[in-house]
């Protein structure tokens, strides 16, 4: 019943996820965050198995870290995303496998372009404008289909994000009471409230 | 005594040298001359070949300048056996790494991790160092065009201009006069032939005993590798005056 | 439901006269649903080779990338491109490999030798080849490119002409196919060029 979705604008990645860390039909907490930063200009968003979504996210984030101290530059967006998928793909015919959702926003310093990229707990990936996992992206996905540009500015973005979970709330059975918003841009990543 | 601490690598003599490194190192400066120039657009490698006799088949296309990777090529000195070794090491790593991150690796990490190689063998025992020092030329999307120089030991260090192999210093010496920040990759190409005429022992330049190499960036933006033909080196070295004449006068 | 139709793909190969053809289609999807309409499918080997991997996604892209890395030690190594021929067998053992927990992946190879012949190539996902001398097949909407094939497809064609009937191909089969379309590509392989050209298509 998790939700996330990723929205590119013309220098931006405007990213959500809902806040509830549910077990069953229980709700257990309501203001939980479901991204991380791997480094200052990429964010990864995930969703999934409970043990297996943090884990995995920890793991990644760490590595991307790593990766920074050790060669003093950061990984771009598509390197991280690269890497992540690498990671879930070998998992896949593991023992054990991850089973983990996830989306990856960042903004290239190198290029000076924001990135999305889907990914799913099969290693599958790809670049896309806009993405969405859990069953809300039943719901957004034609919504963005429609409203959609590249040219996107901030506000537009933030009204497109407001048009998607005005439609679960109206729609989807579930409650998502509240929602994590987060800007990605040259300045990093913070979040914000629409 | 000196013996004592000649036969491994891995003891330090009461001077605190390593003899055995030394040893690689002094190996290299008798090897044909290998120099790279940076310059604003590009970087040029050159090196000169030592032609050990008419009767020996050419295998490769080139055995001083070699492709690392797509944006990273590399001039030689020293002993070809350990070069060819390593080579195919860097490809390897730079191949894993598109391979784990769907990007061209950047260049300062290909060199270090060849060095981390090398060091390896300065340190572990009953193994000699390897008897190779390279110019590094790349281009990444990080620092944009880089020049490196690697020896034996596994130090590292970048450049704007430098040389490895016979006559080193008088060549480092050469670039260091006539370099100047802001230079061309046209006047680069020519610093480069002037310095090698300079110090090669042979009297006249010809694409016998040089080999040419440039990496620049083409319209599209993209590291373009351009390893120079015979009669390109020749038309080139006629162009700036150093030889490149095919018609030898014949001795017998 | 098999796990070779969970994404979806359609991936044709043709010969020409001194000319070959390879086509897929462009949609990434989760079963019934469109994720991606740019997802790319098809792969340059060489100047003069491309190949195309119809199946699971996740292995589409693992073994592109096993490929590219496999084809660019063979140039660093031999000091040339690798032929479309040696290509397929190499395709093929990267996939045999894996005999008992196989990638899910049929492959499509088309390319021209240096003499310039024209070669196609198609594959299980175990690796067993097939080369035929007029066209193959690959993805979820397989039956329906045969099936276009066959009514289409003429020996000896030119590179225009072998455009036209794999583009008609390509979009008349996924129209019938809901896992695939969303817009194709083209390349035709001639020995001077590649032609490289995305077509428009239903997006529904």
């Amino acid at each position: 019943m998790e939700f996330l979705i990723g929205i590119t604008g013309k220098d931006f990645v405007l990213t959500a996820s809902d806040t509830s860390a549910a077990r069953s039909i229980t709700v257990m907490k309501s203001n939980e965050d479901k991204s991380c930063d791997l480094n200052k200009h990429n964010i990864m968003l995930y969703a999934g198995e409970a043990g297996d979504t943090v884990n995995f996210a920890e793991y990644i984030q760490r590595n991307v870290r790593l990766y920074g101290i050790r060669n003093g530059i950061e990984l771009t967006p598509k390197a991280a995303a690269t890497f992540t998928r690498k990671e879930l793909a070998t998992s896949l015919r593991s023992r054990h496998p991850y089973q983990v959702f996830l989306l990856i926003a960042g903004y290239d310093i190198t290029t000076s372009s924001p990135h999305l990229y889907w990914i799913d707990y099969l290693g599958s990936s790809a670049e896309v404008p806009f993405a969405a996992h859990g069953y809300g992206a039943y719901y957004c996905l034609s919504i963005l289909d429609r409203y959609h540009h590249p040219n996107l500015t901030l506000d537009e973005a933030k009204g497109l994000i407001k048009k998607c979970i005005d439609e679960l709330n109206n729609r989807f059975i579930v409650n998502l009471s509240d929602f994590k918003i987060k800007v990605t841009d040259q300045d990093g990543i913070r979040e914000i409230t629409i | 005594m000196a013996r004592r601490y000649d036969s491994r690598t891995t003891i330090f003599s009461p001077e605190g040298r390593l003899y055995q490194v030394e040893y690689a190192m002094e190996a290299i400066s008798h090897a044909g001359t290998a120099l790279g120039i940076l310059a604003s657009d590009g970087i040029v490698i050159a090196a000169e070949k030592k032609v050990t006799s008419k009767l020996l088949e050419q295998t490769t296309t080139s055995e001083k300048i070699y492709l690392l990777n797509d944006n990273v090529i590399c001039g030689v000195a020293g002993i070809t056996a350990d070069a060819n070794y390593l080579i195919n090491y860097s490809r390897q790593i730079a191949q894993n790494y598109l391979y784990t991150y769907g990007e061209d690796i950047p260049v300062e990490q290909l060199v270090q991790r060849l060095c981390d190689l090398k060091q390896g063998y300065t340190q572990y025992g009953g193994l000699r160092p390897f008897g190779v020092s390279f110019i590094y030329a790349g281009h990444d999307s990080h620092y944009g065009f880089q020049l490196y120089h690697s020896d034996p030991s596994g130090n590292y260090g970048g450049w704007k201009a430098t040389c490895i192999g016979a006559n080193n210093a008088s060549a480092q010496s050469l670039l260091k006069q006539d370099y100047k920040d802001e230079i061309t990759l046209k006047e680069a190409r020519e610093l480069a032939a002037k310095v090698l005429s300079k110090t090669m022992d042979s009297t006249t330049l010809s694409s016998e005993k040089l080999e040419f190499a440039t990496l620049s960036l083409n319209d599209e933006g993209k590291v373009s590798y351009h390893l120079y033909k015979p009669d390109e080196i020749d038309a080139l070295l006629k162009d700036f005056d150093l030889g490149g004449a095919q018609d030898t006068p014949t001795t017998s | 439901m098999s796990i070779l139709e969970y994404n979806g793909a359609a991936i044709v190969a043709m010969m020409g006269k001194n000319c070959v053809a390879i086509a897929a289609d462009k949609r990434l999807g989760v079963q019934l649903m469109t994720v991606s309409t740019n997802f790319q499918k098809i792969f340059p080997a060489t100047e003069k080779c491309y190949i195309g991997l119809a199946g699971l996604a996740t292995d589409v892209q693992t073994l592109t990338e096993r490929f590219r890395l496999k084809i660019n030690m063979y140039k660093l190594r031999e000091e040339r491109e690798i032929e479309p021929r040696t290509l397929s067998h190499l395709v093929s053992t990267t996939l045999y490999e894996k005999r008992f927990s196989p990638y899910f992946v049929e492959p499509v190879i088309a390319g021209l030798d240096k003499n310039n012949q024209p070669f196609i190539c198609g594959m299980d996902l175990i690796g067993c080849r097939d080369v035929p001398r007029d066209f193959v097949v690959s993805g979820t909407a397989s039956e329906s490119l045969l099936g276009m094939c066959e009514s289409l497809w003429e020996p000896d064609l030119e590179p225009e002409d072998l455009f036209e009937t794999i583009s008609q191909t390509v979009l008349n089969a996924v129209d019938r196919d809901c896992l695939s379309g969303w817009g194709a590509v083209v390349h035709v392989i001639t020995p001077e060029r590649v032609i490289t050209r995305n077509l428009k298509a239903r997006m529904d």
